[in-house]
């Protein structure tokens, strides 16, 4: 079964995994030392803080990987208590084929700080037959007390001649065809993510044999929250209540995030600009805007009434 | 003994005030035990007042009663099989008469007790059984069809000098000595609200020998609780802070007032500027609640109400001299609406994610490009395989179920076989389809162009090629289709019926929505 690429393709073994080269050569001192300290992986999606991680635990943990790993997502709706139990459960039994038990833990930077104290205690109690691997996007989001008992990674985003030659070997493995601007556009619209470059790379497959910079651009606008320019020219021509109903359609109905839609609102602001929809001075003056929100959607509760806000800024732009 | 059960009035004389309406009452029982079958009885009045304490007194009247709290979404079936009951047993004069009290029929919930007032009606029109009901707000929108068809009484507010003399009877009977003052004060903040007038005072007294001004600190000023909409209406109506502060006491969480103001905003503000700048105190309150629940630290709560009532009232000019209709906010109506497909595209990401060690969030940003990938069928059915997707789940991705297998495998990498074999099997099919397929040229074409203008003159060559190819597999799709259709067993149905059933349901919502607020 082959399944989706993501997968297919993910580095088995620490030497295959592309880029974050400084931090693999650390990984491997501690495979050979046969110990651990407890890690914490930080940076943004999709540089493999979870491919190392199951990379690790499969050298370090040999044969019987499976049985001594563990694997949890912290942000999913699972609930701390939830979270607790089974590392407990995980915890008490001893490792069995393995020098000791580990536990990776998702996304830790999306838990509450009264739920990252009680890992804290987790964290403590089991030292001495457990480690810990937490991955997070910001370790800024993360208590002090558990910063402190990790050793620290910072995966940066993956440079863009190495997702090229990962791409190029993936189109060989599958037999397909991709002209050189394809690459660089994938290269381009993943941001250092290689998750974001493997499936427009799959998907830009589906549409042609030979993958062109046509297809990939397909891919990515066909990804793209759809009506986000509608919804801005709705707002500039002043009529707020239609603009705000199309938002909430967009993030309500189809599920939009607000980090993807306030990226949509910045790239289709700064093509109207170039277009001269927009003036000169309106322009700084909502980019300005957007960032102030970009920063407030994290910070605050409700990523669409932010949004909302965002969109009453238009008003006052547009063209009379 | 709770002192306002303890003094609670043991007949009609005891209970204070509202002597026009306790005369109507004693007619009203006396209408049904001469064997009459008036109206039921509507008792509408502020907290406090004595709407239970006379219903209660009407209930000695009768052989039985039965009491529901008309909130309480099970009382219905209660109520119509009790109701059934009563009078399928058949009266004995006066001796089977037993009496329905409903309490706070204003607050049937809209959606939750669909059927509640249908109930009620039903009730009434068949009049077998002397009825009391009860309601606070006599401007409640859920009791209007109910008063046309009952006889309404307002009990009013008690006046502060029966209070005061009820509050003086209690303290002697207590043996606490008192300051007239002290009585006084507690009588005119209760509001007229004996209840709390009672409460109040048991608080001060009991197991005292005295009161005086200095208990008074101890209970803090009634706090009105107000109706959710009477806050925003405040908000946005008024640019006093003393009224803005007053109208935002209300018992609700704070992410819902915010939503309820930031709804209505544009319903009362006209100007652009004023929205403009209302919204940016509703941004700032969001922020603060946000970090309220991150950091857990709910001081920052107070900065929020702040923002959102005292920022967003006085981002307006002047204040409007208009009526605009407030409503609840449209995105509660769309969360309803959606929630079957949102719960759906959770599940799907679960089973992703589980598959591919990530998080919902994470697997919810690859959506679109799995999208793409469920286009084309041989993929579709290998991903839905490697997930474990039922058919229901791959809806998500796609519209049309996948095709079944066909039994010349063609694996993905033999591409000159596709191109050869296909055209040649399915000719008759590609040209019906002939039509749809330049249409399509045409829209690829567009939309490229669209896309990215630059590359116009490129991309005509090229989009043609993909075109191609695209046109090659519809064939596919379309006899997909049917295969699928003819496959369809009777489970599948019953799976896309609940959809169905939500649908009806929220048509339902729609209709009752009136009541919600």
């Amino acid at each position: 079964m082959n399944g989706p690429w993501v997968e297919k393709y993910r580095p088995q073994t620490l030497d295959e995994i592309v880029g974050q080269d400084h931090i693999i050569q650390r990984l491997k001192r501690y495979v050979v030392e046969g110990s651990m300290p407890n890690l914490m992986f930080t940076g943004p999606a999709g540089v493999g803080k979870t491919t190392t991680a199951l990379a690790l635990a499969k050298t370090v943990l040999g044969e019987y990987w499976r049985q001594n790993f563990l694997e949890l997502n912290a942000s999913d709706a699972r609930g701390i208590d939830t979270v607790r139990k089974d590392i407990k459960n995980f915890c008490r039994l001893k490792s069995v084929g393995a020098p000791f038990r580990l536990i990776f833990l998702d996304e830790v930077d999306n838990m509450t700080k009264d739920a990252q104290h009680a890992l804290r205690r987790e964290m403590e109690m089991y030292t001495k037959t457990s480690s810990f691997i937490l991955s997070c996007n910001y370790s800024s989001k993360i208590i002090d007390p558990i910063q402190s008992r990790c050793a620290i990674f910072r995966f940066t985003p993956i440079k863009g001649h190495q997702i090229i030659k990962r791409l190029k070997k993936i189109a060989d493995s599958e037999n397909i065809q991709t002209t050189p601007s394809a690459l660089e556009s994938i290269v381009y619209f993943a941001e250092g993510d290689m998750r974001r470059a493997v499936n427009i790379l799959q998907a830009s497959s589906t549409i042609d044999k030979e993958i062109t910079e046509e297809s990939v651009h397909e891919v990515v606008s066909k990804a793209k929250p759809r009506d986000v320019r509608k919804i801005i020219n709705k707002a500039l021509e002043g009529n707020f209540m239609e603009a705000r109903d199309q938002l909430r359609e967009v993030m309500v109905v189809q599920g939009t995030s607000g980090e993807d839609m306030i990226t949509q609102i910045y790239q289709e602001v700064s093509k109207m600009a170039m277009e001269g929809l927009i003036e000169e001075d309106a322009y700084v003056d909502l980019i300005e805007n957007i960032g102030k929100f970009d920063y407030r959607i994290r910070e605050g509760s409700n990523p669409r009434i932010q949004l909302e806000a965002l969109l009453t800024k238009f008003l006052l732009k547009g063209k009379e | 003994m709770l002192w306002t059960t303890k003094y609670r009035p043991k007949n009609f004389k005891e209970v204070l005030g509202n002597a026009k309406a306790k005369d109507e009452i004693s007619d009203w029982i006396d209408a049904w035990l001469i064997g009459q079958h008036p109206k039921p009885l509507l008792l509408v009045g502020p907290p406090g007042t004595g709407k239970t304490t006379l219903a209660h007194l009407i209930a000695d009247e009768f052989a039985d009663f039965i009491e529901l709290n008309a909130s309480d979404k099970r009382s219905y079936d209660i109520l119509l099989r009790t109701v059934g009951e009563a009078s399928a047993s058949g009266s004995l004069f006066n001796q089977g008469l037993k009496l329905i009290i409903l309490d706070e029929v204003d607050g049937i919930h809209g959606t939750d007790d669909r059927g509640g007032i249908r109930a009620i009606s039903k009730i009434i029109k068949e009049g077998q059984n002397p009825m009391i009901m009860m309601a606070n707000d006599p401007y409640s929108k859920r009791i209007k069809s109910l008063k046309s068809k009952s006889q309404v009484i307002n009990i009013r507010k008690i006046h502060t000098n029966s209070i005061v003399a009820l509050l003086k009877r209690i303290c002697i009977n207590e043996g606490v000595e008192f300051e007239e003052y002290v009585l006084r004060t507690l009588a005119k903040r209760s509001k007229g609200d004996l209840r709390s007038a009672i409460n109040d005072l048991e608080i001060m007294a009991r197991g005292k020998k005295n009161i005086t001004s200095p208990d008074l600190e101890i209970i803090s000023q009634k706090d009105e609780i107000h109706n959710i909409f009477d806050s925003v209406r405040g908000v946005l109506k008024s640019k006093n802070p003393q009224h803005i502060r007053e109208a935002m006491r209300v018992e609700a969480d704070p992410a819902f007032i915010l939503e309820l103001i930031t709804e209505n905003i544009p319903r009362e503000y006209e100007k652009k500027h004023e929205i403009e700048q209302a919204y940016e105190m509703i941004s700032q309150a969001d922020t603060y609640l946000g970090r309220a629940f991150q950091t857990r630290n709910y001081g920052y709560w107070k900065y929020s109400y702040d923002l959102m009532s005292l920022g967003v009232a006085l981002a307006k000019d002047e204040t409007y001299k208009k009526f605009a209709r407030y409503t609840n906010s449209s995105v509660y109506a769309l969360l309803s609406k959606s929630r079957a497909k949102r719960d759906l595209r959770d599940r799907v990401a679960d089973k992703i994610g589980e598959k591919t060690h990530s998080s919902r969030k994470i697997v919810k940003e690859q959506f679109p490009y799995l999208e793409m990938m469920f286009q084309n069928n041989d993929l579709a059915r290998e991903l839905a395989d490697y997930f474990n997707l039922d058919d229901a789940e791959v809806k998500v991705f796609r519209s049309r179920k996948i095709p079944k297998k066909k039994k010349t495998k063609q694996s993905s990498g033999e591409k000159k076989d596709k191109t050869s074999k296909k055209p040649v099997k399915k000719s008759k099919k590609v040209k019906s389809n002939k039509e749809n397929k330049d249409k399509e040229l045409k829209s690829t074409k567009k939309k490229i162009e669209k896309d990215n203008p630059e590359n116009k003159v490129e991309s005509k060559g090229k989009s043609k090629s993909a075109a191609t190819t695209k046109t090659t597999k519809k064939p596919d799709k379309s006899s997909g289709g049917r295969l699928a259709r003819k496959d369809k067993t009777p489970l599948d149905k019953s799976e896309d019926d609940p959809e169905d059933l939500n649908s009806k349901k929220e048509n339902g919502d729609k209709q009752t929505s009136l009541f919600n607020f």
